[in-house]
Parts: structure tokens; C-alpha cells; sequence
């Protein structure tokens, strides 16, 4: 039995579906619900609606006022009235994905075979997964086909994962600075950030919630483990240089000397307020398993016959998801002989570049949307 | 229409799959796509970029000497560049990596090597006359690394092992076919469709 009723947690709406969800892992969880927003209004064909899929710190609140942050959504420059996926135009629909932890299932929601917290009981999931369920409330919603799905970093992954997976309900998609499979150097990335997490004794194989002391250090060092990789060599450079926080001369001690370790401590501890700790695991174990290769060529004659549209973007300073990996991505689709465009935007912000202002950017976006009939 | 876009428009056969290499605002990929011809562009200008896709037709953004090899085998039947090739790093290695990405080439540029050019060049003993794509082009800073007669073009091509299938006198949209070319001293444009031996 699937049911939408307004969220009482978050602004927005939740699918609550009481059925078995199997999840690429054979596992299953018994039922499951979606926390979801939206944006526009939705036309009487159902051909205006588009999916943004958020990334791995991300929520179902693109656009407008964060009920999370209170300051404005993560994409409020790219979504909304008159914004390159324009709001007028398209109805735009953001869900918390499958592990996360606003409002969607998750590790730190209650396990119905036990009553108990799930912790890591919690099966093991997949982009896929995500996406499965992304296509539940897409169905539920009355879309058949999704005008363009939309997103960047571990949203990208979900893009290309729907075209693979659902291509008859995509009509388009804009895949930014993602990339086909996780790297070796990401994946190592990502397990600095688990260990530094498993390693905090609050942790407590993942049952922290039920003893009230979360594991704090470990998820703030994680954040700014990851939050390096987010920004590029000169983006910290000009931003911090060598600069000293708040003093004229080095302490000669281990507190705060400089202003960059200052912000990377400030990055660390605001994510703890707003992030939990098991969903980090659980979502950045999605994006090490993704590997979409072979699904896009399994289904390269769908792919064909639906005529998607891709966009692939990358950014010139990303070293994280480089643009090397952009061109796997259109190399790839152009093998298979799908309709691809590709651009590289000029950015020394590093991979982060897609969450701020880059006026460029956004007119690629809005051109390749407009040319989308 | 420009006379190379109606010389090609009648070149290809419907349904092909086409790569137009130095697109621009995809003029002739828009053209062929009226016709039911598949074709995906690259362009190396941003802004253009953004209006291929502004007007919803597949273009990659690059410098076509760094991404030609990321294009796949065998994929497309023609490979367009018009105006281009004089601007390529190393017109030998491009062609030849082309060879493999598609059956077809037509290389479309302006004859450096006619009379009235040279005449220019050997009453004012500068190469800017020939290098030159816009006047404020010269020697130093132009785009146009490789000037080349009909001559050179039909040598390279020989050498590389193309065939040449036919060529045109873009101005006055003549064909010439079994080996022969337009005149090397009065021909202004020249298309070259060169085929896979």
C-alpha cells in the first residue's frame, strides 16, 4: 500500500509504501517512505517535471529557505522562478534518497522486525537502490516520463544510473561532474572519511543514538577530510593563503594557527548538526559500489529507441570527479551512439564549483534545457 | 545558404550519422538534422557552444586535437571540417585518427595557394595576407597555423592513403571527379570528400 500525506518533520510531502523493497544487495526492508518536496506546479499532461537528485550532503530542499540551515536551499541559484531549471516552466520534484536522513529510510530510522533503531542493521544500498525508489514516487505522482533528471557529484550517479535503469521515463538528463564508477583514489577518500567515524569511540557499532552521545569527532574529521577534496589547490589558496586566525604570530602549539584549519574545523562542526553519521557510511559505500558501465551498455538499444538527451558537464579545477571522467562518460554514450553534448566550464573552485554562483554554468544548463522540446 | 552547406546537404545521404567538427552556432548541424541526417558537433568557443544547445543540437565542447581520440571506431559515416583545418595543431595526425572514427571526410578550406594571393604575398613580401582568417589577424597570433594549397591538400591526402572520392569549386559549385581538381591558381574555396581506402 502506497500513501503521500504532508510531512510533519519537514516542509514537503511523504510516500509512505508498505511493501517488501529488494534491494541489489538481496536483502529487502519491509516498508519503507520518501521525503520529498516540490517546486512549479505540475501541467495537466504531466510533461513539464524534473528530478534534481541531490549529492551526498544533500536534502529534498534545493531551491527557496532550508528548513535544515534556515539560509538559502544548496541549489537556490539554479532552481526557482526565472533560474536556469526555471520553476515557472517545470515542475520540480527533490527526494531525500534511500539512506539518507531527512525525512527518506535510513540507518537511524526504527527497524519493524526489531523496534529497534536500525544502526547497521540496516541493509547495504546501491545508487540503483536509490533510484528504485526515486521511480516509485515518480510513478505514484502519475509521470511517465520524467522531462530531464538533473544533478551533480553522487546526484550525477543517480542520472546516469536512471537512464540505465528507467530509460523509457527519461526524456533527458544533465549529468554534472560525475563520472561512470567510483575511482580507486574516491573510494579511498571515502574510507578515510568511514574510519574516522568507525574509529570514534562514541560510535559504538553504529547504536549511538540509543546511548545519546553521537560520534561527533569522527564525523566532523570525515566532513573535513571530504571538504578538501571539494575544493581545488588555488580555491584554498586564494581564499585563505597563509593567513593567521585572529593572531600576528605562530602559537608554536597545536591549537588554530591558520585560517584555513580554522574553517576546515568550522566545516566539520556545523556537519554534525545537520548529518548523521550512519547515513555518511551508508551513502558513501552507494557511490564506491556504482559502477554503471555495463547497465548502459545492456541497455543501449532503450537508451537508443527513447532518444534521451544527455548533458555531461564537468569543471576544469574538479580533481575529485575530473573532467577526464566526464569524457568516459560522453565516450561511452557516443560508443553506444545515444545523443550526448558535453562541456567543460572554466572554474578554479574545484568540484564544489556546481553548488555556487558560475554564471556559465548555469547557461549551459538553461541552453541545453531549452533546446529539450 | 552558404555553398559549402549546399554542397554537403547534397553529399549526404539521409540517415547518416554525422561529426561536424568546428560546428560554430551549428548552422549545418541544423541543416542536416531537417533532413534526417544525425549530427553531433564540436566546438571549442563556450558561447557557441551554448547556442548549439539552445537550439537543442548535441555538440561537444574541446579542442577537437586533445578529444579526437575519445570519440569511438567506426561511429559515424561523415566527418565535416569546414574552415577548420588549417587551424588544427597537426592536420596529418588529425586526419589519420579520423580515418578511424569515420568512413567519410570532407575537408572544406580557403585555397592559399591561388594566384591573387600569390601575387599579394610576392609584391609585399609579408605572410600576413596568407595567414590571415580576420583582419585582425597576423603572422603571430593567428589561428590559421596551416595555410595550404589544393595542391598540398590533394598530396596529404594522398599520402595518408585517402581516397579522394570528388572535389568542388565551392564558388561556383563545380564537381570534379576521377582524380581531377579545381585549379590550384583560380579555384578560392575548395571541398574535398576523401574516402577510407
Amino acid at each position: 500500500m502506497r500513501k503521500i500525506t504532508n510531512n510533519t518533520d519537514y516542509p514537503g510531502f511523504l510516500l509512505s509504501c508498505e511493501e517488501n523493497l529488494l534491494l541489489d544487495s538481496g536483502k529487502s526492508i519491509k516498508k519503507y517512505q520518501i521525503a520529498y518536496q516540490t517546486y512549479g506546479e505540475l501541467n495537466s499532461s504531466k510533461d513539464n517535471a524534473v528530478l534534481i537528485c541531490h549529492a551526498l550532503t544533500g536534502d529534498q530542499f534545493p531551491a527557496e529557505e532550508s528548513p535544515i540551515t534556515k539560509k538559502n536551499g544548496w541549489w537556490d541559484l539554479m532552481v526557482g522562478p526565472d533560474k536556469p531549471i526555471d520553476t515557472n516552466k517545470y515542475f520540480v520534484i527533490c527526494s531525500n534518497v534511500l539512506g539518507g536522513c531527512v525525512g527518506t529510510t535510513g540507518p537511524n530510522d526504527i527497524n519493524p522486525e526489531t523496534s529497534k533503531i536500525y544502526g547497521l542493521d540496516f541493509p547495504t544500498i546501491t545508487i540503483r537502490d536509490m533510484v528504485k525508489v526515486q521511480k516509485i514516487l515518480i510513478e505514484e505522482l502519475g509521470i511517465a516520463k520524467l522531462k530531464s533528471v538533473i544533478g551533480g557529484s553522487m546526484g550525477a550517479m543517480q542520472v546516469l544510473q536512471w537512464a540505465a535503469t528507467f530509460p523509457e521515463s527519461v526524456q533527458s538528463t544533465v549529468c554534472i561532474a560525475g563520472s561512470l564508477k567510483h575511482s580507486a583514489q574516491n573510494i579511498a577518500f571515502d574510507e578515510a572519511g568511514r574510519q574516522s567515524i568507525m574509529l570514534d569511540p562514541n560510535w559504538n557499532q553504529g547504536r549511538y543514538l540509543e546511548l545519546d552521545q553521537k560520534p561527533e569527532n569522527g564525523l566532523s574529521v570525515a566532513r573535513m577530510i571530504a571538504h578538501i577534496t571539494y575544493l581545488s589547490e588555488k580555491a584554498f589558496q586564494n581564499k585563505f593563503g597563509r593567513n593567521l586566525q585572529e593572531k600576528k604570530d605562530l602559537s608554536f602549539g597545536f591549537g588554530i594557527d591558520f585560517q584555513v584549519e580554522s574553517y576546515l574545523r568550522y566545516q566539520g562542526r556545523s556537519f554534525v548538526d545537520r548529518f548523521d553519521a550512519n547515513s555518511y557510511l551508508y551513502m558513501t559505500r552507494a557511490m564506491d559500489y556504482f559502477d554503471v558501465s555495463e547497465e548502459i551498455i545492456n541497455n543501449q538499444k532503450k537508451i537508443i529507441d527513447n532518444e534521451i538527451r544527455f548533458l555531461v558537464l564537468s569543471f576544469t579545477s574538479d580533481w575529485l570527479f575530473p573532467t577526464k571522467e566526464s569524457r568516459e562518460i560522453v565516450s561511452l554514450l557516443n560508443s553506444i551512439g545515444s545523443n550526448v553534448s558535453f562541456a567543460e566550464v572554466v572554474s578554479d573552485r574545484g568540484h564544489d564549483s556546481f553548488l555556487l554562483d558560475e554564471p556559465q554554468f548555469f547557461r549551459v544548463c538553461e541552453g541545453f534545457l531549452k533546446g529539450i522540446k | 545558404m552558404r555553398n559549402d552547406y549546399k554542397i554537403i546537404l547534397d553529399l549526404i545521404p539521409e540517415n547518416s550519422k554525422v561529426l561536424d567538427i568546428g560546428c560554430s552556432d551549428g548552422d549545418l548541424i541544423s541543416l542536416l538534422a531537417d533532413k534526417n541526417i544525425s549530427a553531433q558537433g564540436v566546438e571549442l568557443n563556450q558561447e557557441k557552444v551554448i547556442s548549439c544547445l539552445g537550439r537543442g543540437l548535441d555538440v561537444i565542447h574541446g579542442d577537437i586535437n586533445l578529444i579526437v581520440e575519445d570519440f569511438p571506431y567506426n561511429q559515424f559515416d561523415y566527418c565535416i571540417l569546414t574552415q577548420t583545418i588549417q587551424a588544427v595543431q597537426k592536420p596529418d595526425v588529425l586526419l589519420n585518427t579520423l580515418k578511424k572514427v569515420s568512413k567519410n571526410i570532407i575537408v572544406g578550406f580557403n585555397n592559399s595557394g591561388r594566384l591573387s594571393k600569390a601575387v599579394q604575398f610576392l609584391f609585399s613580401g609579408s605572410f600576413d595576407s596568407l595567414l590571415k582568417k580576420s583582419d585582425s589577424d597576423q603572422w603571430y597570433n593567428t589561428d590559421y597555423i596551416h595555410p595550404c594549397s589544393i595542391i598540398d591538400f590533394k598530396k596529404l591526402s594522398n599520402d595518408l592513403n585517402f581516397k579522394i572520392v570528388s572535389t568542388y569549386d565551392v564558388n561556383n559549385s563545380a564537381q570534379f571527379t576521377d582524380g581531377k581538381i579545381p585549379s590550384n591558381l583560380f579555384c578560392r574555396e575548395v571541398l574535398f570528400h576523401l574516402a577510407n581506402e
